[in-house]
């Protein structure tokens, strides 16, 4: 923990002396009434070309390229650094044609899509392991399916013991669609119980008009619904985990063809524009 | 309906010389013959049991083999199951330990060759899409790598000119009356050299039961003395060594200690078994299953040096026993009391209890001999550096003790890379899966998918043990450790699918698979039409140019490999 608190003060250290660097630079070059822009801009093409090489970095896990974990560090502090460049490149201010403001909506879709991957990253490992069984993710409609067969053959021998149709129709009225998939993906996300409670609560009000066999049926329903729900739960910040990728992956290569549609176009026109 | 019954099968069912490759069945008149000629005349048969006779010790756990020039008997590396008596003849003992020595590929062993650059990337491409795909030449053995031939029933691989091989290696000549291999046998370590035949040579081999019951009940102890006096001659001295406290030691102070050191041995030595058993149910442990090897407030008689398995440290905890530590191979136990003893006028009894996780093998240095290393130290002017204790000698802690005992329990400390997952990190991405998949043909050779302890998952991957009882009862040798790195590697070409490995293996790391060709049909056997399995399981990437690719595919630090040997690397990784 110690060590990683020097690496922590160590990289912030680095992040804020390149930032009065490249602030400094910029004041400097500034003085000589040069364009600012066409700086920071190669900059800060590199950065988005260095960012995306990340991925690729991913798919070459087999050679000796260092370990991801550095390389995920300095993906992150690349993009910090982007941020800065970033805005020093747009003058602080919104641009407003319409290729410029493309790039700029793409660019802060992807950086704000990657500063949320990386706190759901710390955040949700966490989440995940209090609750339910670690589960693989392409496995737990098979875990589910398991436990709605369960359920319905509780269901099912409780109908055959001719005691009564109180859990069938419990089981149709409340539970049928809440084994039948994921359920409360929202709810889960947002880390709330409230859904859970309620069906735990209709159980209760149930159980006191039943006979001890059928008591002990909605017992063994109520495991599985608490099973059930920690799958969902699980099954849910996966999702998240999973899919913020589909968002922040695909949006930076957009990224790339703008920017790089951007700089060609600048070029063209850079003797006009002055 | 009758049940079907057949009558339960017994041990001796099928005596060691009907086993293919002998070369003629051990009959009475033959064993009578042995029992006449030293070492066996000198074994006290009185003491043995009258289910268990000395006489059918021999005749059934023994065989008569023949090997012809340049016959490969024992190669260096393999796992030992038996030992050998020279009969008749001379064998040569390969004395070389580094590149000099006899080279992989005229062992009969795959080549270990990491993959360049090109072939590296080029997996991106050209890994198939098929699972388990293999060349079907070398499943066939048309392929033509080792030198193999036909002696005396049983395919052996042998060097071609032994004559050029004499002159270019270093070795030595054992005749008839040695014996050999019984270290690596009884002891559950490789083989340390490998031995040929020089001209025809007749060997008696035992399998390591037969010897373990001689031993056991041999009331003269002659060959028992025979094996403790060889592992004194030939191996003690270098063994003690590997520990600082020995290092400084005079020759003369060395021989007294070799001369004075006692053997011991703890536990029980079938196959797997007390590691499954520990594994089914590791709440029996402790008093039922381990033996104590020194119990708390006993006065040591001397230090614990541990020579094979692993042994727990435990203290009293109210009415039950803490597991506070554990102690690997070359570790030693019962030091600091001695050394607080040298100062106080009374002698420390110990404050912690030791005992054996399965089969252990230890020698006991005498207390008085341990004072004199220390009192020599202590006068020396850098006694103070030389007492201090290196990271592989600690006894292995964790500050968590309820996590340590889980790992005890469940025998993880057995991993000389035991993967773990720290989930508290992992994102559940899956990245390392798919980086196994590409360095392995698109066939991945773990599953993310284990026991949970406290935050750490320990997925189903090879640990790579230090006592790896999957390779105990391999028929060809195709489960080896790899003599570079000391991994555990499955070779494709010599694997028959025996599943023995499979079923030994107490973690299930090892997994049996349908084999393909490179169309994706299934290879199967041309008389049975059965599907060929062949057993897989994690190599740590030894082909690949970055190592495991698993840990090095993990953005989050998530997961890694940890050397359970390793007492400064185990404290620091499950201290996060």
């Amino acid at each position: 923990m110690k060590q990683l608190l020097i690496q922590y003060r160590y990289r912030l250290s680095t992040f804020l002396v390149l930032v009065v660097l490249i602030l400094s630079g910029t004041w400097l070059y500034s003085l000589t009434l040069a364009k600012t822009a066409f700086a920071s801009g190669t900059l800060l093409l590199t950065c988005i070309l260095i960012l995306a090489a990340y991925q690729w970095r991913k798919k070459l896990s087999f050679l000796a390229l260092g370990n991801a974990t550095a390389w995920l560090q300095f993906h992150i502090f690349v993009g910090w650094l982007s941020c800065v460049l970033f805005l020093l490149h747009i003058g602080f201010h919104v641009p407003d044609g319409l290729l410029e403001f493309a790039l700029f909506l793409t660019y802060s879709f992807v950086f704000l899509s990657g500063v949320l991957g990386w706190l759901l990253s710390r955040i949700i490992p966490y989440r995940l392991l209090s609750r339910g069984e670690q589960v693989i993710y392409e496995r737990i409609p098979v875990h589910r399916r398991k436990i709605q067969e369960t359920v319905e053959k509780l269901v099912s021998d409780s109908l055959k013991s001719e005691e009564g149709t109180a859990v069938a129709d419990f089981y149709h009225k409340h539970l049928e669609d809440y084994f039948a998939g994921s359920r409360n993906q929202v709810r889960h996300i947002l880390h709330s119980r409230r859904h859970r409670h309620q069906l735990a609560q209709r159980v209760v009000d149930l159980q006191t008009f039943l006979n001890e066999r059928e008591q002990e049926t909605m017992r063994q329903i109520a495991d599985q619904i608490q099973l059930k729900d920690d799958l969902d739960y699980q099954q849910s910040l996966q999702s998240v985990l999973k899919f913020w990728l589909f968002v922040h992956v695909p949006l930076t290569y957009t990224l790339i063809l703008f920017a790089l549609f951007h700089t060609i176009t600048v070029c063209a026109f850079a003797s006009t524009s002055g | 309906m009758s049940e079907p019954s057949v009558s339960r099968p017994r041990r001796w069912d099928k005596p060691f010389s009907l086993e293919a490759g002998s070369e003629q069945e051990m009959t009475d008149a033959g064993v009578e013959e042995l029992l006449q000629q030293p070492p066996f005349s000198e074994i006290d048969a009185s003491g043995f049991k009258r289910s268990l006779p000395l006489h059918d010790i021999l005749k059934n756990d023994a065989r008569i083999v023949g090997f012809d020039e340049g016959d490969i008997i024992v190669r260096r590396g393999d796992w030992g199951n038996s030992a050998f008596f020279v009969l008749s003849g001379t064998v040569r003992v390969e004395l070389e330990r580094g590149e000099s020595s006899l080279p992989d590929e005229i062992l009969g062993r795959r080549r270990s060759r990491v993959k360049s650059l090109w072939e590296s990337i080029a997996q991106l491409w050209r890994n198939h899409r098929e699972p388990e795909v293999r060349a079907v030449a070398e499943v066939s053995g048309s392929s033509p790598p080792l030198q193999t031939r036909m002696t005396r029933g049983r395919t052996r691989i042998y060097l071609q000119e032994v004559s050029a091989v004499l002159d270019k290696y270093r070795t030595a000549r054992l005749e008839a009356g040695h014996w050999f291999g019984e270290l690596a046998a009884l002891g559950r370590t490789s083989r340390v050299a490998t031995v040929f035949s020089e001209g025809v040579s007749q060997l008696l081999e035992i399998r390591w039961q037969g010897i373990r019951d001689i031993l056991r009940h041999d009331a003269s102890g002659g060959l028992k003395r025979y094996i403790e006096d060889a592992f004194r001659e030939r191996a003690l001295a270098a063994f003690l060594r590997t520990d600082p406290l020995f290092q400084g030691c005079s020759t003369e102070l060395m021989q007294r200690i070799v001369d004075q050191v006692e053997f011991q041995t703890f536990g029980n030595y079938d196959s797997s078994k007390p590691f499954k058993e520990l594994n089914s149910n590791p709440e029996q442990n402790l008093e039922s299953g381990e033996p104590v090897i020194i119990h708390e407030g006993e006065v040591p008689r001397g230090i614990i040096m541990i020579r094979s398995g692993l042994a727990r440290i435990t203290q009293q905890y109210y009415q039950g026993r803490r597991t506070i530590g554990y102690l690997s191979p070359g570790q030693i136990f019962g030091l600091d009391e001695i050394r607080t003893s040298i100062n106080s006028s009374s002698p420390l009894p110990c404050q912690t209890q030791l005992s054996a996780i399965g089969h252990l093998n230890a020698v006991l240095v005498p207390a008085e001999l341990v004072a004199e290393i220390l009192q020599q130290q202590m006068t020396t002017q850098n006694g103070s550096e030389q007492s201090k204790e290196s990271p592989a000698r600690q006894t292995v802690k964790i500050q968590d003790e309820a996590l340590l005992s889980q790992l005890i329990d469940r025998n993880y400390v057995e991993g000389t890379s035991l993967m773990v997952i720290d989930l508290d990190r992992c994102t559940r991405c899956d990245d390392c899966v798919r980086a196994c998949a590409t360095a392995h043909d698109n066939n991945p050779r773990f599953i993310r998918h284990g026991p949970v302890l406290n935050q750490f998952m320990v997925p189903s991957a090879c640990l790579h043990c230090v006592d790896p009882v999957c390779m105990i009862e391999c028929p060809t040798g195709a489960i080896f450790r790899d003599l570079g790195q000391g991994d555990i590697v499955i070779n494709d070409q010599t694997c028959i699918g025996c599943a023995q490995c499979a079923s030994n293996c107490p973690f299930d790391a090892i997994r049996m698979v349908d084999i393909r060709d490179a169309s994706g049909d299934l290879i199967v056997d041309s008389k049975t039409r059965a599907p060929l399995t062949q057993a897989t399981k994690c190599d740590l990437c030894i082909d690949q140019r970055g190592g495991p690719a698993c840990e090095s595919a993990c953005p989050h630090d998530a997961l890694f490999r940890v050397d359970m040997q390793d007492a400064a690397r185990v404290e620091e990784v499950f201290a996060r």
